[in-house]
């Protein structure tokens, strides 16, 4: 197996103040797990970002949308007629949440934890 | 590897048109054959008719006519695939990917292209498979996805080192913010950006940004990281929080 560790930073409003989380891949995998029948948008290194509901995701963050649409459709037209999709985790730079799926207090929490050695 | 789409034209003499002769030295297994599949690369017509091979390592497509033509494409260069249906997309049901040519400032070839120059392969990004039986698309789509989830990113061997080697601290942090990355060759950003409620989506107005690393390429992930300009009150608490945990650590904790 190979050693998937993940990393969270925050970076504080201009200060010098660096905090720095370690984040377990379970933390975040199973994160989205729980986004899981949400919209979500999916921007990719090629500048192209879908936006659909999440339909699995793996280990490897490899996601799998349904019911997509691509947000520029002026520039990828090509991917309007596509509905779901399975994009590879390499090629993901953002993945947007819906705020009502993201529980900043646990995401604190834990990622404190993490900092904190567990 | 090369990233890309390459000729291929490696096959096995038996049969008329032969098989992808695949490295099964190294574990490589076919997991599907699907006759009669047309391929169109980029904006040119479709090429028909041939077969397409799906191996675990790669997607192989072969004329069944010309034995010197053959295209192949590694999973770990599939970035996305998906069953395109629309008629106004393309004229027939199929199987579309684009793919990851490893060369991030070149024009895609498929965008402007005219079908008339030489076709360059390493710069197709788009890639159509098209099966004359329509009802196969979703188990090709399934079968994709199966296999490229049999190809992770190539992520360094040594699962000794100690996981510290690439975390970035505080203290490696400049003066200036800069940010002084990582030893770790191989890195991946991936980055969260968190929206507040009732902030219509937006990207260029990120509150809350998460990178979390599987990583591979530190070139990846700097800018990213550069971007980041958080102005987030909820998040106030951390230098305190840093602070004691660095006395924590003072005492030994």
């Amino acid at each position: 197996m190979v050693n998937y560790s993940f990393l969270c930073v925050y970076l504080f409003d201009f200060q010098i103040v660096n905090v720095n989380f370690i984040i377990s891949l379970q933390l975040f995998f199973s994160y989205f797990k729980d986004l899981v029948g949400r919209e979500v948008t999916v921007e990719l290194k090629n500048d192209l970002a879908i936006r659909g509901t999440l339909h699995s995701v793996d280990q490897y963050l490899n996601i799998k949308l349904e019911n997509t649409r691509v947000v520029d459709q002026e520039k990828f037209p090509h991917m309007l007629s596509v509905r779901n999709c399975f994009i590879r985790g390499s090629v993901v730079r953002y993945v947007q949440l819906p705020p009502e799926g993201v529980d900043i207090e646990l995401l604190h929490d834990a990622t404190r934890r993490e900092a904190r050695g567990g | 590897m090369v990233a890309g789409l390459r000729v291929f034209t490696e096959r096995s003499d038996d049969g008329a048109a032969g098989t992808p002769v695949l490295d099964t030295a190294n574990g490589e297994e076919l997991m599907h054959v699907q006759p009669a599949v047309a391929i169109a690369l980029g904006n040119r017509p479709p090429e028909s008719p041939g077969t397409l091979y799906i191996s675990t390592k790669k997607v192989v497509w072969l004329s069944d006519t010309e034995r010197t033509k053959g295209y192949a494409v590694d999973f770990l260069s599939v970035s996305l695939h998906a069953v395109s249906r629309d008629p106004e997309a393309f004229s027939s049901p199929c199987i579309y990917t684009q793919i990851d040519t490893g060369d991030e400032d070149e024009e895609s070839e498929s965008s402007d292209s005219d079908s008339n120059e030489p076709l360059d392969l390493s710069k197709i990004t788009e890639m159509r498979l098209v099966p004359s039986d329509h009802t196969q698309l979703d188990a090709l789509f399934d079968i994709f996805c199966e296999c490229a989830e049999l190809n992770p990113e190539l992520v360094e061997e040594n699962e000794n080192e100690p996981e510290h080697n690439w975390i970035f601290s505080a203290d490696q942090l400049g003066p200036n913010m800069g940010l002084e990355i990582i030893k770790q060759p191989l890195l991946r950003g991936c980055l969260i950006r968190l929206l507040p409620d009732g902030v219509d989506q937006e990207w260029d107005s990120p509150q809350a940004d998460f990178i979390i690393g599987q990583l591979n390429g530190t070139h990846d992930l700097a800018p990213h990281m550069l971007e980041l300009q958080i102005n987030d009150q909820r998040f106030e608490d951390a230098e305190e929080m840093e602070t004691n945990n660095r006395n924590g650590d003072q005492h030994g904790m």
